[in-house]
């Protein structure tokens, strides 16, 4: 607006409308705080952060209830077991400084390490090993240095090894703790008791470690030559293994699937059994063998996965809707369809139910097309011994076949 | 549990080459100055009472010299503390030093140097501050001793703690168990630290430090017919604008080894400037055609320096190469001193298998001499070849020089403003209560 008063540009609306205009204008006007010129650099809009008010600034000055001053005061600190006062800056706070024991005096933490009276020395306690000064020693060492053995071990006045003197202060403990025990049952939990500290296994353990750190250079390419070549062959090896089972496999399906067509005649779950049966000496072999060879290139797999795969290579030469029906009758007898707890036993009785329902269809339909040929046969000769031309009467004829049959079955 | 709190200790840390000084809580110290002091003897009257050397000091404020009366002669000693005091040349002035071999032998020398230390640079009242200081990884019980009398006895400072100057500079680089490789002036120490505790019987030292070092570099451009002027020695008159003619002074009265301290300090600096480590083991014949680098000595000669640029920080790695330089053949026993990755491999396989990883993994190294170009590299590539494979190695150097050389000083720093610092203090009471041999109780 201002910038038209200043080219000249006559304004646009009369007058009279200014008036109206004015309260409509009031909240375009420019915040307090800013001059007139600086709101308008920004473009007329208020500003994205918020602009200090002169209200805020007076606010400030009035202090807070409380009179808070820092000064140079002696502390004493229930850490140290001495009289020693050392000074620090406090805050006052109104002129009465602050009560309480000094802040860091908390994070004084040691071990709790079990002390030993002469007579429970002379009673328990004795090893031909260490005598009582360097055991005192030992103890002593172990409340300054909070159990470190290493540094104990190197601020010992006589050579000791680390595994020596945790040998010591360990068995020592246990002796005491059992010893000071009301029954044996209390301590039996405490891990000390459990456990004993073993210091052959120890002293075992630390010679293997510092024989792997101690391996020059040449002695870990050697290593490592070696241990790819093992791996190589021990991957030849498999594979050989695993051309051999995905043979054994083949031979068990067309065994499988042979039996089966010789035993449609005599349908009876004796059939069934002889499968098995044939199959049983040599399950050993086949059960490895009935893994599929992909499967025994993996060294670890889950037994859901195989019994999948096992139940599909069952039932690979049949329909859709024979699985379908297999997976009804299953429902039926009340057994899930995967089982809940896959070992090793369930899972093999798991396949053994499914093939012997896949078995039990394929007999069914056998006997299904046994009876309609049966049926067609019947008729035709009835067609003869009526001696009546045939075409003429075929259906008529079929259905009282049909219902004489069905009274004979 | 790591807060701060502030008590207005001091720390100081008395170097074999430098002392450093100043206020518990600051990042760097505020009084450096070098621990050599320059001392003029002379006869005493006979008249003269032997006053108690604790309690009769009389100080001269004007520039900081203190006379003190020695119990076994008759002999009056002026010692000369602090950089300008000692810049200053006086007749019969020798250079002495408070250290031999890295321990303290001499106590009144030390004793001077902290007055100075108090009075002079500090300005404040030893009664009022507890005190942190720095000992060497490798020092006695009995040296432990010795500096807590002194502090208790002659400046009755409410509290005191020593503490190694592996720990401090372990705790400098925030970490409680690591290999320390501390290489200043007088010596390098190599020592692991374990949980803020130093193994003692894993240190291993060698006397070849910052200073061996400049020696060897003297020598080395000596043999070559460059000869050292002393600044003290020589003037700079303008002849025309640009070109200068230099004026020899004699001064009958300097002592030789006021002499050969100032030479060695031109030399010092021509180490620092033009000095890199090399990158595989110095050879003769290699390095001989390498391209040189110009120093202006400040008598306004001006050197070409070539294989010596990388021949005296090999010393370092390959003691042997000392017989190389003429002069310097019989100087140390470089036979039986190790390199340093040699020294670090050692000082690793003397402790427990258990920590032998943590300590490969965690390699400090600080001290004045570290600050040389590529040492950290070459040690780093040296300690791979030689270690275990399994174990990982690296080294750890902190990239601002002010930290590596303060190293110790701003462990100490560290040390003494923690919260949980406030009780492992000992304390005049205590002292008094126990003897000086309670120290080493309270003290690691």
């Amino acid at each position: 607006m201002d910038a038209k008063d200043i080219l000249g540009i006559p304004k646009s609306f009369p007058a009279s409308q200014e008036k109206k205009a004015r309260p409509q204008k009031e909240p375009q006007r420019k915040p307090d705080g800013i001059s007139r010129e600086v709101y308008a650099l920004t473009g007329g809009m208020a500003p994205l952060m918020p602009t200090i008010e002169v209200s805020h600034l007076k606010r400030k000055a009035v202090a807070d209830k409380e009179k808070i001053t820092w000064q140079w005061l002696p502390f004493t600190n229930s850490a140290r077991r001495d009289s020693l006062q050392l000074y620090h800056w406090v805050r006052v706070v109104n002129g009465v400084p602050p009560t309480g024991d000094y802040q860091f005096a908390k994070y004084n933490k040691s071990v709790d390490i079990v002390k030993y009276t002469d007579e429970e020395y002379e009673k328990y306690l004795t090893d031909p090993m260490w005598t009582k000064e360097e055991t005192d020693q030992l103890f002593d060492m172990c409340e300054r240095f909070d159990l470190r053995f290493i540094v104990i071990a190197d601020r010992f006045p006589s050579p000791r090894a680390v595994e020596e003197l945790k040998n010591r202060y360990y068995s020592v403990s246990r002796a005491l703790l059992i010893t000071r025990a009301p029954s044996a049952a209390d301590v039996a939990g405490h891990p000390l008791v459990k456990e004993p500290y073993s210091m052959t296994h120890e002293m075992e353990r630390k010679r293997a470690l510092s024989a792997v750190l101690s391996r020059t250079k040449q002695q870990e390419l050697r290593d490592s030559e070696i241990l790819s070549e093992a791996k190589r062959i021990m991957e030849s090896r498999k594979a050989s293994k695993g051309v051999e089972s995905a043979d054994l496999l083949d031979d068990h399906n067309d065994i499988e699937m042979t039996e089966k067509v010789t035993h449609t005649d005599s349908p009876s779950p004796s059939s069934n059994m002889q499968p098995t049966s044939t199959a049983a000496p040599s399950a050993p072999l086949t059960e490895c063998a009935t893994t599929p060879a992909s499967l025994r290139m993996l060294r670890v797999y889950l037994r859901t996965h195989v019994l999948d795969q096992m139940v599909q290579a069952a039932s690979s030469n049949a329909g859709p809707r024979t699985i379908k029906r297999v997976e009804q009758t299953l429902s039926d007898l009340g057994v899930h369809i995967k089982p809940k707890v896959p070992t090793k036993a369930v899972c093999a009785e798991h396949l053994e139910l499914r093939k012997e329902i896949l078995t039990l269809f394929n007999l069914q339909k056998q006997v299904h097309t046994q009876n309609s040929n049966f049926q067609y046969f019947a008729i035709v000769l009835l067609a003869i011994c009526l001696d009546k031309s045939v075409p003429l009467c075929t259906i008529f004829l079929q259905k009282k076949c049909n219902a004489y049959i069905r009274s004979v079955v | 549990m790591f807060g701060g709190d502030e008590v207005s200790a001091v720390v100081i840390d008395l170097g074999s080459h430098t002392c450093k000084a100043g206020y518990a809580g600051e990042d760097s110290p505020k009084a450096v100055f070098p621990s050599a002091v320059g001392s003029i003897e002379h006869l005493g009257s006979v008249n003269d009472n032997q006053f108690d050397k604790v309690n009769e000091s009389l100080v001269d404020s004007k520039n900081g010299v203190e006379t003190i009366y020695t119990e076994k002669v008759n002999l009056k000693r002026k010692l000369y503390v602090g950089t300008q005091a000692l810049g200053y040349r006086r007749d019969h002035m020798e250079v002495l030093s408070p250290f031999k071999d890295g321990v303290v032998t001499d106590w009144d020398i030390v004793d001077n140097i902290w007055t100075h230390t108090f009075r002079e640079r500090l300005r404040i009242d030893p009664t009022k501050h507890p005190m942190l200081l720095a000992e060497p990884t490798f020092g006695s019980l009995h040296q432990r001793e010795r500096a807590a009398e002194l502090m208790f006895e002659n400046y009755k400072v409410p509290a005191l703690f020593v503490a190694k100057n592996a720990v401090l500079t372990s705790f400098s680089y925030g970490r409680f168990t690591s290999l320390v490789v501390d290489s200043g002036g007088g010596s390098t120490t190599v020592a692991p630290v374990l949980d803020g505790f130093a193994l003692q019987k894993a240190v291993a030292t060698s006397p070849i430090g910052g200073e061996f070092l400049t020696q060897c570099m003297m020598k080395s451009l000596e043999s070559k017919g460059i000869v050292f002027r002393p600044q003290y020695s020589f003037k700079k008159k303008e002849r025309s604008p640009g070109e200068y003619q230099v004026l020899d002074f004699d001064f009958p009265n300097t002592t030789q080894s006021y002499k050969m301290y100032f030479q060695r300090a031109i030399a010092a600096d021509i180490k620092e400037c033009v000095c890199r480590v090399p990158d595989t083991p110095y050879d003769e014949v290699a390095y001989s055609n390498i391209p040189t680098m110009s120093y202006e000595l400040p008598d306004g000669q001006i050197l070409e320096i070539g294989s010596d640029r990388f021949k005296a920080p090999d010393i370092l790695f390959n003691p042997f190469l000392v017989q190389t330089i003429t002069g310097m053949e019989n100087s140390i026993d470089s036979v039986r001193l190790r390199g340093l990755p040699q020294m670090v491999i050692d000082s690793i396989n003397v402790c427990d298998v258990d920590i032998r990883r943590e300590l490969f993994s965690s390699i400090l190294i600080s001290g004045g001499t570290s600050l040389m170009h590529q040492l950290k590299e070459r040690l780093e590539k040296d300690l791979i070849e030689e270690s275990p494979q399994s174990a990982r190695v690296k080294v750890f150097a902190s990239s601002n020089s002010i930290e590596r050389r303060y190293g110790v000083w701003i462990g100490g720093s560290i040390l003494a403003s923690l919260g949980s610092f406030q009780q492992m203090w000992f304390s005049k009471p205590e002292y008094e209560e126990h003897g000086a041999f309670y120290i080493h109780r309270k003290c690691d």
